[in-house]
């Protein structure tokens, strides 16, 4: 017994005065927990593998990737989404240390909306157009025993977008009718569809496109067009800081030394632009056919070669 | 020969203060005093020698401070001030390298509670001091199975103490105490924790265990009853102070202060007193068939005594006369005036 | 006459209570609700300390001590701080043991890799460790239970793993194995030391209380974020989260035991010429079993309970799948894997009592084969079954059900479970949603109202009153240090609403525990089951019903509470048992002689024997509700739980905000536990306990 510990200290010693020379570490890829990000991490995984690199799949957090890649504890973040990654992937990117590495090839749309059912039950007639929100009637069919007798709008967590939907309730004119009511996780999100539906409540989320609830049928409200400048918090006044949101990218992060220590492995990832129909494969491959996440990455790569190619050309 | 535990002036004060406070009083040690200094006195000027092969019985209220001279003896505490020899060496000034090799080699302790490792078995407990001498495991546990055969607890061996009464724990005690051959036994009130009847059976055991082995013994007990059944000499204590300290039968009929004399009041003195002390040794001739020791203790030989009706000779070792009882004499002594 | 009066307050605590409760609802209604006032609300004086801890912070990681390392990529020195560099040290060599033990038995080339060249191993592709096929590992958990504890513990590691594979779990099990086989021993060690220093020196023992009592009750996602920082992402800093909170129970109960030890036994250990070293670790520590094995039972506990948690900073197995099943709302899935962390928690747990309770035969007199003979069965099943299912890699396509079943393909139950919660959905849904709305508007709803209508002067002197009249002066200015810190940062209002959230779920915790306790507790059988269950609720990730509590209760704070009560009645239950069954059965006779009914003998009896235990477990529920609450910020909450969790994504102040508000979660928890444990005390001394 002594001995074989005496052997297990050795080694580790060893191992941390290894210095054997690497080529490169292998490449850490951050894995959240929805199955699109999940898939495409591990058809990045592959690719990089099929490269010649090493790649490692870590669990992460949307929220605190950012200070992951900036530090180089990841290495990519693949999936970041305007409207509720925006904020720490810019103050990531201000304190140094994490580069964007371009776009995917897609426009995301992250709103307020109600699922199709609501509208098809005529719980708000009018929607999708904002004017709908107007009704008192409306309203009392979107109230919660903790509303207050208003209308509740169920928005993403604070940090998301901290204060813009209350802002733009009073923008509106409605905030005597409608309160914001903040959900812990998109997990709240989606428990939420479905208690509302089982209840016949009408229920006011924040959602975005593309997403698994695309396929249950979800409308999104129209509200005033966003323009540059119309929000409260970034020079707007009282009057424009109704506006919708914008159309939005989902861009790529990358460690700022990515680049030159796995130079052909962020070439990749520079190129690597997929669509919305790419990543409603990835996922559907998981949501509906049940396989793992490795699976549905070499599923993917195989049925899309050319695009890969292309990419690592 | 030198004695084999030898004290002089030995104090020990609880607080933080005590040195000083010793050392201002000059030995001159009120408890009165020093317990509103917040010091409580243990020990207060101990001064007597243990010969080789005796064994003292220390005697005393709880809270007489019978445990902490034990402690001090054996240096599981410092002694605030005095001298302890031990064979001849101070134990005061060893250092623990020193301590450690006296304790594996030279004492033994057995304790009012037992004091068995409770994750060991009988065997394993009783072993324990030859292991952390560094034993092999095969030399200790041989050495643990004979002491086991001598306390009497063949058959379990692979016991855990919890699984023991009272008696058999402290045999495990006491075989631990035994294993690495010790020539100086302490022993802490090693029975008060048990039933009477246990007690007695135990003492009987103890007395025979020390007629085969001769250590050197110091006992303690708060039970007069026992100290008188055991004792080659008697220290009483209280407060700190060590009273008297003398042969049992002295102390009976000598009571050094009024506190001894209280204690010795209701002491049955048939129980503790010899032929010796009320033979008629003027008649150095008596004739007569049956003889007495000049040794025994007048209880144990009263029926015989007064079952006969001459006067019964008294012997010494020898078996030479050295003087003469009458039954009468007995009678007093057993009932009085 | 006068006098009289006083002297009956001063010796009637009820009065007391009583006047205290005058003079709060007197500044509660007559100090004025303006911001200018400070009665009304403090200023916030403190409001620099989140920013100054995210300075100090972020000054240790990227400033102090700078070391100038080489960077050979970009060709230049760069300047790190050393204890980011200390930390990453650290780092790295826990990953390398979590590592180890991971592809010991799934398999892998990484640690191969550390000690080898890439290229060297790009051409030897043959240089990887085999994985161990389920098949023999389900042998070897057999075996080793068998080993350390006879036929049942076999059955029980055997049917665990054998359960964990053909579930399809085999994978992540063995991952979050690894983590837990390495974070328990770094518990046990690291908490021995401190037990074991804090015992031997009473002024380190005086330090680290406060210590314990802020690491334990320090909501787990306000020290994330630092974590992060300084650890970086992975299964080892999963590892640090959990130490933190896993170490202290370990330390509480090496010093409680240790000082348990009677000085005799010290005594006969000295007197057998122990050195310090011996007598440490042949006298004492065994000695202190119990209760260190105690501590080790916790340890395991929490770092299964820590399992979820410990996925949010990068550790892999059980607690991911779990939280990526919930992201889409697979309940029956997240509760699978849940049940996996039980079955680890409770294999790891009877193992390891089993281990320490090992005896040594000294008697056996064995040949070489009867010694190692269960070492030479497993060697030789590993043996078996890897030629078998090597040889079977030709007759399976693509996976091979003999090494490894992966988790779609397993049998599962998850459908079972679905239709369970769907069944309770359609089954309470209309009933439970109108509960839902009656206790929103006319419970919950004022309480809430109530709550934040108080006056800092008016809670302020509740609060220290309170402390006053239960522990005296002392007491009372801690707590009203704590309160005060709290109330002079600008999180005042927030604290409240967490306060209003704890104190109901606390009061229903406790209700609950008290009475299911005292149910079970009748019979010895009863107890022992409730006992289970209670083990079983503190490991299964409370994750799993976080979330489909929603389903019944919608995104309210009903749902945060539930979720809050049904964890937070654990201890409360657990307690409630412990004092009942150590009320003396000779009390119990002597109620039934004296001709009492069973509910009188519960109430005049054993419940106010067992109290000042039953204090103690409430103590215990408010740090469980307390967790439970601040994790509602998951489900959403508006409390200082939002802030601590939504500091993860802030990277810019993020970590002193999520430590500063964590603290005063701490803070909450201390200050009722200084006056709840003082109130025990009292009723022990009282009772003559102890
Ligand atoms: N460690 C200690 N600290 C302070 N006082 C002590 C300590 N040990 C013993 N005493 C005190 O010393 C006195 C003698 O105690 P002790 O020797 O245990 O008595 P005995 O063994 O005769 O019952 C008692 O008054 C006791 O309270
Ligand atoms: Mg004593």
């Amino acid at each position: 017994m002594k001995k074989l510990l005496s052997l297990f200290y050795t080694l580790v010693l060893l191992a941390g005065l290894s210095t054997v020379a690497k080529a490169a570490d292998p490449i850490r890829i951050p894995v959240l927990n929805w199955s699109s990000q999940i898939v495409m991490a591990n058809v990045m995984a592959q690719a990089f593998e099929e490269l010649g690199y090493e790649a490692e799949l870590v669990p992460a957090e949307s929220a605190t990737r950012y200070e992951a890649v900036r530090v180089g504890e990841l290495h990519v973040a693949h999936e970041t989404w305007e409207s509720t990654m925006a904020l720490p992937f810019y103050a990531a990117m201000d304190k140094g240390g994490l580069i964007d590495a371009g776009s995917h090839d897609l426009i995301t749309f992250e709103e307020m909306g109600v699922p199709n059912w609501v509208i098809e039950e005529g719980l708000c007639p009018g929607l999708p157009s904002w004017e709908a929100l107007k009704s008192p009637e409306c309203a009392a069919n979107f109230a919660t025993p903790d509303s207050e007798g208003k209308g509740r709008w169920l928005e993403g967590p604070y940090e998301w977008h901290t204060e813009v939907m209350p802002n733009r309730l009073k923008g509106l004119g409605i905030d005597d009718l409608w309160m914001v009511k903040f959900a812990g996780t998109a997990d709240a999100l989606w428990a939420e569809l479905e208690a509302a539906k089982k209840e016949g409540r009408g229920t006011i989320i924040f959602n975005w496109s593309p997403n698994f609830t695309d396929a249950a049928g979800f409308t999104f409200i129209d509200f005033p067009p966003y323009f540059e400048g119309c929000r409260l918090e970034n020079g707007g006044t009282l009057e424009t800081t109704g506006c919708g949101s914008p159309k939005g990218w989902l861009k790529k992060a990358a460690h700022i030394k990515f680049p030159i220590t796995h130079t052909s492995a962020y070439k990749f990832y520079t190129k690597m632009e997929f669509t919305a129909p790419n990543i409603g494969e990835m996922a559907n491959y998981v949501d509906n056919e049940g396989m793992t996440h490795a699976e549905a990455a070499t599923a993917y790569i195989a049925n899309n070669r050319d695009q890969i190619d292309l990419f690592m050309k | 020969m030198s004695p084999t535990i030898s004290c002089s002036s030995v104090y020990k004060i609880f607080g933080n203060n005590a040195q000083t406070l010793l050392s201002e009083s000059g030995g001159n040690v009120d408890a009165k005093k020093f317990q509103e200094a917040g010091c409580i006195v243990g020990v207060n000027n101990a001064s007597f020698d243990v010969n080789q092969g005796e064994m003292l019985v220390v005697m005393g209220l709880s809270g007489s401070g019978k445990s902490t001279l034990l402690r001090c003896i054996s240096r599981l505490t410092d002694a605030t001030s005095g001298k302890i020899l031990i064979d001849g060496e101070d134990i005061c000034l060893m250092n623990s390298k020193q301590l450690i090799e006296l304790r594996r080699e030279k004492m033994g302790m057995v304790f009012q509670n037992f004091a068995l490792l409770p994750h060991k078995t009988v065997l394993e407990n009783i072993a324990f001091p030859l292991q952390v001498k560094g034993v092999t495991t095969e030399n200790s546990i041989h050495k643990a199975l004979e002491m086991v055969e001598l306390v009497g607890l063949k058959g379990r061996e692979n016991y855990f103490p919890r699984e023991l009464s009272g008696g058999q724990q402290q045999r495990v005690g006491i075989a631990r105490s035994l294993a690495v051959e010790p020539d100086i036994w302490f022993l802490d009130e090693p029975f008060s924790a048990l039933d009477p009847l246990i007690r007695k059976e135990m003492q009987d055991e103890f007395l025979r265990l020390q007629s085969v082995l001769n250590k050197t013994i110091m006992f303690v007990t708060h039970d007069f009853d026992e100290a008188l059944r055991l004792a080659d000499r008697i220290a009483i204590m209280k407060d700190g102070i060590i009273e008297q300290l003398d042969k049992p039968d002295n102390i009976v009929l000598n009571p050094a202060t009024d506190y001894v004399r209280k204690f010795t009041e209701d002491v049955p003195r048939e129980k503790v007193l010899k032929i010796e002390s009320i033979m008629d040794a003027s008649d150095p001739n008596a004739s007569g068939e049956i003889a007495v020791k000049k040794d025994d203790i007048i209880e144990t030989v009263a029926e015989k005594i007064l079952n006969s009706k001459d006067t019964i000779k008294v012997v010494d070792e020898k078996n030479s006369v050295v003087g003469s009882i009458n039954p009468s004499k007995v009678i007093k002594v057993l009932f009085g005036e | 006459m006068n006098k009289n009066y006083l002297d009956i307050i001063r010796s009637s605590k009820p009065a007391q209570f009583g006047i205290l409760l005058i003079i709060f609802l007197f500044l509660y209604h007559f100090i004025p609700q303006n911001e200018g006032n400070y009665f009304w609300r403090l200023p916030s004086l403190l409001a620099f300390i989140p920013i100054k801890l995210n300075e100090i912070i972020y000054a240790a990681l990227y400033e102090w001590f700078p070391l100038k390392v080489y960077d050979p990529i970009f060709e230049m020195y760069e300047e790190k701080a050393a204890f980011r560099e200390f930390t990453k040290s650290i780092s790295k060599g826990l990953l390398f043991l979590i590592t180890f033990v991971r592809e010991l038995l799934l398999g892998g080339d990484k640690i191969i890799d550390i000690f080898v060249s890439d290229a060297w191993l790009k051409e030897n592709d043959w240089m990887s460790w085999p994985a161990l096929p389920w098949t023999a590992a389900t042998v070897g958990a057999f075996l080793l239970g068998y080993q350390l504890g006879g036929f049942r513990l076999a059955l029980l590691g055997g049917i665990g793993s054998l359960y964990v594979s053909i579930f399809g779990n085999w994978v992540p099990s063995i991952q979050t194995l690894s983590f837990v086989l390495i974070t328990t021993p770094i518990c046990f060690v690291l908490g021995l030391s401190f037990g074991i220093w804090g015992y031997l020196d009473k002024k380190v023992e005086t330090a680290l209380q406060p210590v314990l009592n802020v690491m334990q009750t320090m909501p787990q996602f306000a020290y994330l974020v630092p974590i992060i920082a300084l650890f970086g992402l992975g299964d080892h800093a999963g590892s640090i989260a959990t130490i933190v909170i896993a170490t202290p129970p370990m330390i509480r109960n090496t010093i409680l035991g240790l000082k348990r030890i009677s000085p005799e036994v010290v005594e006969a250990g000295l007197m057998s010429g122990c050195t310090k070293r011996q007598l440490l670790f042949k006298v004492l520590i065994p000695t202190a079993r119990r209760d260190i094995l105690n501590g080790v039972n916790t340890v395991i506990m929490q770092c299964l309970a820590m399992v979820v948690i410990a996925s949010f900073v990068g550790a892999k197995g059980l607690g991911l799948n779990l939280k990526v099943a919930l992201n889409s709302l697979k309940i029956g899935k997240a509760a699978e894997a849940g049940f996996c962390i039980v079955l680890i928690a409770v294999i790891l747990d009877r193992f390891t009592k089993a281990w320490a309770n090992k005896q040594v035969d000294y008697f056996e007199n064995l040949t070489f084969f009867e010694r190692y003979k269960l070492l030479i069965i497993f060697g030789t099943s590993i043996l078996i079954f890897s030629v078998v299912a090597f040889i079977a890699n030709g007759y399976f396509d693509k996976i091979n059900y003999l090494y490894v079943i992966p988790i779609e393909k397993g049998l599962t139950f998850a459908h079972y479970i679905d239709a369970a919660v769907d069944w309770v959905w359609d089954t309470f849904f209309y009933s439970l949603n109108s509960f839902n709305k009656f206790l929103l508007t006319q419970v919950l709803g004022p309480m809430k109202k109530a709550y934040l209508g108080m006056p800092v002067a008016a809670t302020l002197t509740l609060t220290m009153g309170i402390a006053y009249i239960i522990g005296g002066i002392r007491t009372c200015l801690l707590v009203g240090g704590m309160m005060l810190f709290i109330a002079m940062s600008k999180y005042w209002d927030r604290a409240l609403i967490t306060m209003y959230m704890a104190t109901f779920a606390v009061i229903m915790a406790s209700l609950n525990g008290i009475i299911v306790g005292s149910i079970f507790a009748q019979t010895q059988r009863g107890s022992k089951f409730i006992l289970s269950v209670c083990d079983f609720f503190e490991t299964f990730p409370s994750f799993v019903y976080l979330i489909p509590v929603i389903f019944l209760f919608n995104i309210t704070d009903t749902s945060v509470l539930i979720a809050a009560i049904v964890y937070a009645t654990v201890p409360a239950t657990r307690y409630t048992v412990w004092g009942l069954n150590s009320v003396p059965t000779s009390l119990h006779e002597a109620g039934t002689m004296s001709g009492v009914s069973r509910m009188q003998r519960w109430t005049n009896i054993e419940i106010p024997l067992a109290f000042p235990t039953i204090m103690l477990g409430v103590n215990q529920t408010v740090v469980f509700t307390l967790q439970m609450v601040i994790l509602g910020a998951l489900i959403g909450t508006e409390d200082l739980g939002q802030l601590i969790f939504g500091a993860l994504s802030r990277a810019q102040d993020g970590p002193g905000v999520a430590i500063t508000l964590g603290l005063f979660v701490s803070l909450m928890a201390i200050s009722v536990d200084v006056i709840v444990r003082k109130w025990a005390e009292e009723r022990k001394k009282a009772l003559g306990l102890d």
